[in-house]
């Protein structure tokens, strides 16, 4: 019921998008924002590449105010545009120095605050390790498979969503993930 | 329950327990079966390691400029009208303090035309008079002529000589 009265919400905002509300589009791009450029960049794993694609996104949206029709889920037609974007630059060849950044470190990235429990710079190490093993793990999959990850672990979208989005099957999905979920139990399980 | 590995029936039944997705209808039945089937625990407690180090991985923060930028570029991408196209790079020259100088301009130099009493001209009647008078000026020509053949014709009077 939440997830319908979303659905009417997200979309009611975006027709009135289609008749020159800016207002709405803000209330839109302010709910949607970090979610998109969270996905893009662990698609991408680029902080400046995931923000370039997260803005072709909201301008898309944009553009397309005026023949949208809330035909799918708002979300869905989304995350729609934000994965052929993310596909088509992977697959364009643009990610020749991503594996090279995964290896540095990430230099562009804001400090965290740390402030109330502040952990140990061994304990920091180990985490970023970690963290670097997962990201290694995740930037191997198929494109594809990582999509459907990505959106199942961090946007928690159920599979007929998922299969929406990559205009596929829902039995197509679960495949996808159950072979991307395979792999990563074995790179990760010395993890435990 | 079938065993879903060993069936491949309702295998994402075992994806979302692990993640605590499942319905707690669903649960209840998938917990009882991880319980008797050794596959399926080690299926699970894998899945929940691979899910919490997923976990692990936080975002990136975004720039500040995000939104300012986005709407920079949507503004860029609006087509311009058709007198931005014409006037837009007169721009710096048209700044408003000379609106008003212009408009008072215009007014008057559109006062001045209006009020200069003019006589229409027809093409016809500058016809018409270059023909009235053309009869006139070869007629008095003609008798000019007359005249002065008259005067070379009349005899000289003679003048007496005088010695």
């Amino acid at each position: 019921m939440g997830a319908s009265a979303a659905l009417d919400y997200d979309a009611e905002l975006m027709l009135r998008v289609k008749d020159g509300d800016g207002i709405s589009f803000a209330l839109l791009l302010n709910k949607y924002r970090a979610s998109i450029i969270h996905f893009l960049y662990r698609m991408v794993q680029d902080r400046a590449i995931s923000e370039e694609l997260a803005q072709e996104v909201f301008l898309r949206v944009y553009r397309s105010r005026e023949t949208y029709e809330p035909t799918a889920k708002f979300t869905t037609w989304l995350f729609r545009i934000a994965t052929h974007l993310a596909l088509n630059w992977l697959r364009d060849g643009r990610n020749e120095r991503k594996q090279e950044r995964l290896d540095e470190t990430n230099e562009d990235a804001p400090a965290r605050e740390l402030a109330d429990r502040a952990p140990s710079v061994e304990q920091q190490m180990v985490r970023q390790v970690k963290v670097l093993e997962v990201r290694r793990a995740v930037a191997a999959l198929p494109d594809k498979q990582r999509a459907a990850v990505l959106m199942h672990k961090y946007e928690e979208m159920e599979y007929s969503q998922i299969a929406k989005v990559l205009s596929c099957s829902e039995s197509a999905v679960k495949s996808l993930l159950f072979r991307a979920y395979e792999t990563l139990r074995g790179r990760l399980a010395h993890m435990a | 329950m079938n065993c879903p590995i060993k069936t491949q029936e309702n295998r994402e039944w075992l994806l979302d327990y692990a993640a605590g997705h499942l319905a707690e209808e669903q649960a209840v039945v998938v917990k009882a079966h991880v319980e008797t089937c050794h596959e399926c625990a080690r299926f699970v407690e894998a899945q929940q390691l691979v899910w919490n180090a997923l976990s692990q991985w936080e975002p990136e923060g975004i720039t500040d400029d995000f939104d300012r930028r986005l709407y920079r570029t949507i503004e860029d991408a609006k087509p311009f009208s058709w007198i931005n196209r014409i006037f837009g790079p007169l721009q710096p020259v048209l700044w408003r303090p000379a609106f008003p100088l212009i408009a008072a301009c215009l007014m008057i130099v559109a006062g001045v035309l209006l009020h200069t009493p003019q006589l229409p001209v027809t093409p016809l009647d500058s016809q018409a008079r270059v023909e009235k008078i053309e009869p006139d000026q070869v007629e008095r020509s003609l008798d000019d002529m007359q005249m002065l053949r008259e005067l070379d014709l009349k005899p000289q009077p003679e003048v007496p000589k005088t010695m």
